[in-house]
């Protein structure tokens, strides 16, 4: 099927989102919440297109809007851009502690708004960290609580006990709003503190114990649980090679 | 079938020109940190050994990855990370027995040796012809496996 993205004619499969089908194509969508792992998820809205169908126009979020007639769609147009600055606008005011957030804020020249900010918040509810403890298996984050309170935790804010402490919440967030420390005494995240493995050889911490539990169960491979940092094993292997050469 | 690196450490004189090359070819930047190749050097005996990923026929953190961001190449049978997928885990990084693959703060992302889409640029840069791309045929497998032997002990350990 051929539609018109910003003038340019693409060739799309039916079914396929807006995004992906302009992404292929070199043209840039902004996007918050997308991830090529997890795909849309259509919460941040800033990834708005204008699509004009035979019979109407209308702004749609490109992430989740599956492409299954000829339509033609305008990626910055006067309109979008307005809806755009509104978005950014409304995310930093949720999260102004956010430093990528207020970069963002500056980058398109956003206009004061009246709401009530939320002073130390860094957290935009883009829910990347809960579709990453998804694909991990553990679901140990999502939303709670409703309207102005609604923000990103464990059960009742209590310690995880699902939770492996890979921290890739931490490391997907856009916003740097999910606090993470690791200090000789443990790994703490979501109001949990765990152990941490050290390196037999080098002593540094180089994952929970949860985590090597996480890795013996998903490959089966039995080396894989080792007591040994990914650089020291690698020293190890090359000192094993040393002795036999000598 | 597929075309394997062999090392040969007996060739390797510990230039590291492996490591820049390999660091320039994937990031643009000379920079042995973020190489996917190592060179180990044991300065008292005068040894050195370029360590680089095995390209596993079952691989750790291939099947570790919980978003299915590391997958093999079927034409040069790499594994290959796709950046955009990764959700930043670091579990292939612990998975890996041989610790081939690392986490690198400076671009926040995992890499390991690709192959460079199969045509490796520290096999053409390697002055002393101790790293080869070969294929895998029956001869070259069989010498693998007759170092593999030697190594019982070790492999044993780590798989």
């Amino acid at each position: 099927m051929k539609i018109r993205i910003d003038q340019q004619e693409i060739d799309v499969n039916p079914g396929e989102t807006i995004l992906e089908a302009a992404r292929q194509n070199g043209i840039n969508i902004p996007t918050l919440c997308y991830h090529e792992a997890f795909g849309g998820q259509g919460m941040c809205r800033m990834c708005m297109v204008e699509v004009k169908t035979a019979h109407s126009t209308n702004l749609v979020a490109s992430c989740t809007y599956p492409i299954n007639e000829v339509i033609e769609v305008h990626t910055s147009t006067p309109v979008i851009e307005k809806a755009r600055r509104t978005i950014i606008a409304l995310l930093y005011r949720t999260a102004p502690q956010s430093e990528f957030m207020k970069k963002l804020y500056q980058e398109y020249k956003c206009v004061e708004n009246q709401l009530e900010i939320n002073e130390n918040e860094r957290c935009i509810l883009c829910r990347l960290c809960v579709r990453a403890c998804e694909e991990i298996g553990s679901s140990a984050i999502s939303a709670i609580l409703r309207g102005t309170e609604k923000r990103i935790s464990t059960p009742f804010d209590e310690a995880s006990t699902v939770c492996i402490g890979c921290a890739a919440c931490a490391n997907i967030c856009p916003t740097g709003a999910i606090e993470l420390s690791q200090t000789p005494a443990g790994r703490t995240i979501w109001n949990r503190t765990f152990a941490v493995v050290t390196c037999q050889r080098c002593g540094q911490a180089f994952a929970t114990r949860e985590q090597l539990d996480y890795i013996a169960q998903h490959t089966g491979i039995k080396g894989s649980e080792s007591k040994l940092c990914d650089d020291c094993r690698k020293k190890n292997l090359a000192a094993q090679i040393e002795q036999y050469a000598q | 079938m597929d075309k394997i690196l062999v090392v040969q450490p007996a060739k390797c004189t510990g230039c590291r020109t492996c490591e820049l090359i390999c660091s320039f070819t994937h990031t643009g930047e000379f920079n042995p940190e973020i190489s996917r190749i190592s060179v180990l050097t044991y300065e008292k005996v005068g040894f050195s050994v370029p360590m680089v990923c095995q390209q596993c026929g079952v691989a750790a953190c291939m099947e570790v990855c919980p978003v299915g961001a590391i997958a093999k190449n079927n034409v040069t049978g790499a594994m290959e990370v796709q950046d955009s997928k990764c959700i930043g885990c670091k579990m292939c990084t612990i998975a890996c027995p041989f610790g081939a693959i690392h986490y690198h703060a400076v671009n926040n992302i995992v890499s390991k040796c690709d192959l460079c889409g199969g045509d490796p640029a520290c096999v053409k840069l390697c002055p002393s012809g101790a790293i080869s791309y070969v294929e895998a045929n029956a001869g070259s497998i069989s010498k693998r496996k007759a170092f593999a032997a030697k190594f019982k002990n070790v492999f044993e350990e780590v798989s």
